[in-house]
């Protein structure tokens, strides 16, 4: 989805005013801030776009603060001082003095309040976390909106696995690991070059990484804390997220279940490794190629995947 | 406001309302009084008495929990419930974690609060309130509660069979609660109470709407009613719509688990859609969290105003507020489900219709604000308990923003923050607004005063605990801690919550601790409190001002004909002539001699401007 309609560019600019700050046109990407030094942080943010979720998190928590202070202030005040030795006003609150003062009051604190949630969500899913061009395109000026079509060479098969194009995965959950496939070096899913790991996935900084989902069994949610990704894999159905690593992160981060799945969900743990763009395709080159030698085509447990699915759920 | 309200003088047609709702004499036997009663106030006091037990088993299942993210691994200390794990010399297993928080949640959600809450209240307060001598359908009313009994005993039999009991989370999500996953019976017999329970849900509120539309005192409009009611009523019209299509997923569940069907079975073992079963449980699950919270609106709705003195702000505001969150809240369940592959443009309504709902919930906020400013506040034991609820809501509520908006909520969904923001409102809230009402009907049902130091002392080690619980949780959450971990620290970016996750469980085992407060007030208030008159708190609402405490079978000698809203305080007038700052709903406005014309004159304002 673009903002193009007009009526929609003026809420978008009308909520980056409100909060004070523009969104729609950050270049920099700001390190989430604490707002409490004494309170635990979010965990160490490595993506390129994790600060969106940060920055409207706390923007909304200082929102909530206030307004929960006003609350308390208001509820003490009143107990205090307008106690049983306050005579109590005979007040409907029905004039339409009242009616209109509550109204305004509601009506602003919703604009403000849940119009910056609503605006810079709505701006994130679209320059970001739902904006699967972008992934495809993203070494592309023009990629920020959305123009040019992906580069042939990063096409749906055969993308190059120099770390230059997004990374295709596809990951299938079940009771409780989590098995991930890699296209290998032809680019294509279901062959017998597909690297496949369990528990352990291995992706370049700074390159877009597009994961299709799907889950044998119950469903799960994979769960990157550290780039702020989530999606349930549900059986019999194909989700899929991108998620991107800021170009200088490096080093094991958790991946894990978010969803209920049985006895085990605690341990549903896996790992995944940044490493830079060089390794990763010095990685994959190898993996691919002793994939290749020891393929078995009777080993069915390891044909689990499917050609890359276009379009799909975002 | 109709003309039928002023028709003063003889009235004549009040007669058909007496005539109509008849007194029937009091059971003789044991059994028809106090077993199978249709007496509204007793079975209002048998689901109070199951809740009772049910809040106690669902809050040691909670003691466990606690434990268990303070100390995993570690054995149960006896008095927290690890005597009931003998098997594994009081360490709780990962699989039997699952059962216990499944069954927490399962517990306090329909076997606990609903019955006390809305059972209990919804029971004892309508008919007092709109003045009728029982429910509109009093065996009905029976069915209800011994349907709710079958469901209770189903509980407590799938923890006895092999393998346990449910334990694939309160939502029961397929494949995970079919044989994929939760092979036994256990899980197949808690899916079953699930559809007594709520074929009971189903009974009673077709007896609270049909008391509510049918049974009301002559003269009290829908305008007149007590917020009270029009919490139960609400609720009572979502349940009516809403719990039949969880039921529906409940028997369709059952056939996948016991009679070979796929409806919700997909990936390895069959082509069915575990995302329909997610849709049928929000489309009831959304609902349901207002079900839980619209009778406390009501009573903090009364309260407020009932111990400000001073008439509630803008009545009619609340009401429409109350009605407008009804409506949304069957079009916003989507928000549950933001991450199960959704379409992007029915997110963003999804979105969109739940960030709406902060507008009549701001006009509530505003609406309690407003009518405690300038009041003359009593801070008695139900007021503190209405004050603590808007305070705990206020946080719940407003941490429920954050979980609507799909990009917030990619991070934060499905962690410790969710359970923190709905435990603030489904429990905390839930909890403190029942408790007020317990502390400001007590008189009436059982003619007796609770002990107000006892009471104070409950009222703050609650409040004060159960923010910190449910915050600290909420901050687990904000650090990326996911639900439902049998050991969080597993992972090494928790790590350093362990800390946090401890201290938490501290505040909740003074939470559970503090509760033996009110335990021993309630025994010893029943068996030994002081006698409290008709109306103790003196009130203008047809409970307090025209039935004994307790009220006799029929409640009501004579129906009494309602002048007034609900909330009539602190007119000056009345002041003068009658010496009280308050003027009962049935009351007409006195007159005297010299003021006759000019009291009528303001009655007709007071009653018009409720």
């Amino acid at each position: 989805m673009k903002v193009n309609h007009w009526i929609l560019k003026a809420v978008v600019a009308l909520g980056a005013f409100l909060a004070g700050t523009s969104s729609a046109s950050a270049e920099v990407q700001p390190e989430a801030v604490p707002l409490w030094g004494w309170l635990p942080d979010f965990p160490r943010d490595v993506s390129v776009d994790g600060w969106r979720i940060d920055w409207l998190i706390d923007v909304t928590m200082v929102f909530v603060v206030v307004l929960f202070v006003i609350m308390c202030v208001w509820m003490f005040w009143a107990c205090f001082f307008h106690n049983e030795d306050h005579e109590a006003d005979y007040d409907h609150g029905s004039s339409q003095h009242s009616v209109i003062t509550a109204l305004v009051i509601s009506s602003v604190v919703f604009l403000i309040m849940d119009g910056t949630l609503l605006v810079n969500s709505i701006v994130d899913l679209d320059q970001a976390f739902w904006n699967f061009d972008l992934a495809e395109n993203l070494e592309d000026e023009n990629g920020r909106e959305g123009k040019g079509d992906p580069r042939p060479e990063c096409g749906a098969e055969g993308s190059p696995t120099d770390g230059t194009c997004a990374v295709r995965l596809e990951v299938n959950a079940r009771q409780w690991a989590w098995q991930a496939r890699y296209a290998g070096l032809d680019g294509e899913f279901n062959t017998p070059d597909d690297v496949e790991v369990l528990n352990d996935i291995v992706v370049p900084a700074g390159s877009p990484v597009i994961v299709q989902l799907a889950a044998t069994d119950v469903i799960h949610a994979f769960y990157l804390p550290n780039l702020r990704a989530k999606m349930d894999a549900v059986p019999g159905m194909i989700n899929r997220l991108w998620f991107r690593s800021k170009d200088d992160a490096r080093g094991d981060f958790d991946l894990g279940c978010a969803q209920h799945c049985g006895t085990h969900h605690y341990k549903m743990k896996g790992k995944l490794t940044i490493v830079s763009q060089e390794d990763f395709s010095a990685w994959l080159g190898e993996a691919s190629q002793t994939a290749a030698r020891a393929f078995d085509i009777n080993d069915v447990n390891n044909h689990w995947g499917w050609s890359w699915a276009r379009g799909g759920n975002g | 406001m109709s003309e039928a309200t002023h028709d003063s003088g003889a009235h004549g047609s009040d007669d058909v309302y007496q005539h109509l709702q008849a007194i029937h004499p009091d059971p003789e036997s044991f059994i028809r009084r106090w077993i199978f009663s249709t007496d509204h106030k007793v079975i209002a006091k048998q689901f109070l008495w199951v809740g009772f037990g049910f809040l106690f088993f669902g809050g040691m299942l909670a003691m466990m929990i606690r434990w268990q993210w303070a100390f995993p691994g570690e054995e149960v200390p006896s008095i927290l419930g690890g005597a009931f794990l003998a098997d594994t010399g009081g360490v709780i297993g990962p699989a039997t974690y699952n059962t216990i928080f499944t069954m927490h949640g399962l517990i306090m959600i329909f076997w606990a609060i609903t019955p006390l809450m809305i059972g209990a209240f919804g029971n004892l307060c309508i008919p007092l309130m709109v003045g009728a001598r029982d429910m509109a359908f009093p065996t009905l009313n029976m069915l209800s509660f011994w349907t709710f009994a079958v469901s209770a005993v189903l509980i407590i039999a799938s923890f006895m069979v092999e393998m346990g009991s449910a334990a694939a989370g309160w939502t029961t999500y397929p494949p995970l609660s079919t044989n994929v996953g939760t092979p036994g019976y256990g899980q197949t017999l808690v899916v079953l109470a699930i559809f007594f329970t709520g074929s009971a849900t189903i009974m009673g509120a077709v007896n609270y709407i049909a008391t509510v539309m049918r049974l009301r005192a002559p003269g009290m409009g829908w305008m007149q009613m007590p917020l009270t009611v029009w919490g139960m009523w609400l609720t009572a019209v979502l349940n009516l719509l809403f719990v039949p299509v969880l039921a529906a997923g409940a028997v369709l569940l059952i056939m996948d688990r016991s009679f070979g069907t796929t409806f919700f079975i997909a990936g390895a073992n069959g082509n069915g859609d575990p995302i329909l079963f997610q849709h049928l449980f929000w489309i009831f699950g959304h609902p349901e969290v207002y079900i839980l919270i619209l009778p406390v609106w009501g009573f903090i709705g009364d309260l407020i105003p009932f111990f400000s003195r001073k008439p509630a702000y803008w009545y009619r505001g609340s009401v429409y507020a109350m009605i407008l969150v009804s409506v949304l809240s069957a079009v916003v369940y989507g928000h549950h489900m933001f991450w199960t592959g959704m379409n992007p443009l029915l997110g963003q309504s999804f979105m969109l219709l739940t960030l709406v709902i902060s507008v009549p919930a701001e006009m509530l906020f505003l609406n309690w604000l407003h009518t405690m400013w300038k009041g003359s506040i009593r801070l008695t034991v139900p007021m503190l308990f209405a004050l603590g609820t808007i305070f705990v809501f206020g946080l719940g509520g407003l941490t429920g923003i954050f979980l609507g908006t799909i990009s917030t909520d990619i991070y934060l969904h499905d962690t410790m923050f969710v359970v923190g923001h709905f435990h603030l409102t489904m429990a905390a809230a839930s909890f403190l607004g029942t408790f007020g009402a317990i502390y400001f009907w007590f008189p009436k049902m059982f003619g007796k005063k609770m002990n107000v130091g006892l009471g104070k002392a409950h009222f703050w080690i609650s409040v004060v605990t159960i923010t910190l619980v449910f915050v600290g949780q909420m901050v687990a959450g904000y650090a990326g801690q996911q639900r439902r971990l049998w050991d969080p620290f597993q992972y090494t970016f928790l790590i350093h919550l362990a800390d946090l996750n401890r201290w938490t469980s501290y505040f909740a085992f003074t939470l559970g601790v503090g509760q033996l407060l009110f335990v021993v007030n309630w025994f010893k208030s029943i068996f030994a409190g002081e006698k409290a008159d008709e109306n103790p708190w003196e009130i203008g609402t047809l409970d307090w001002t025209h039935a004994p405490s307790p009220p006799p079978h029929h409640n009501f000698d004579v129906i009494p004909r309602v002048y007034n809203g609900p909330h009539e305080f602190a007119n000056p007038e009345v002041k003068r002539l009658l010496g009280r700052d308050w003027l009962g709903q049935a009351e007409p406005f006195p007159t005297d001699a010299a003021a006759g014309a000019e009291g009528g004159a303001a009655a007709a304002k007071a009653s018009g401007d409720a």
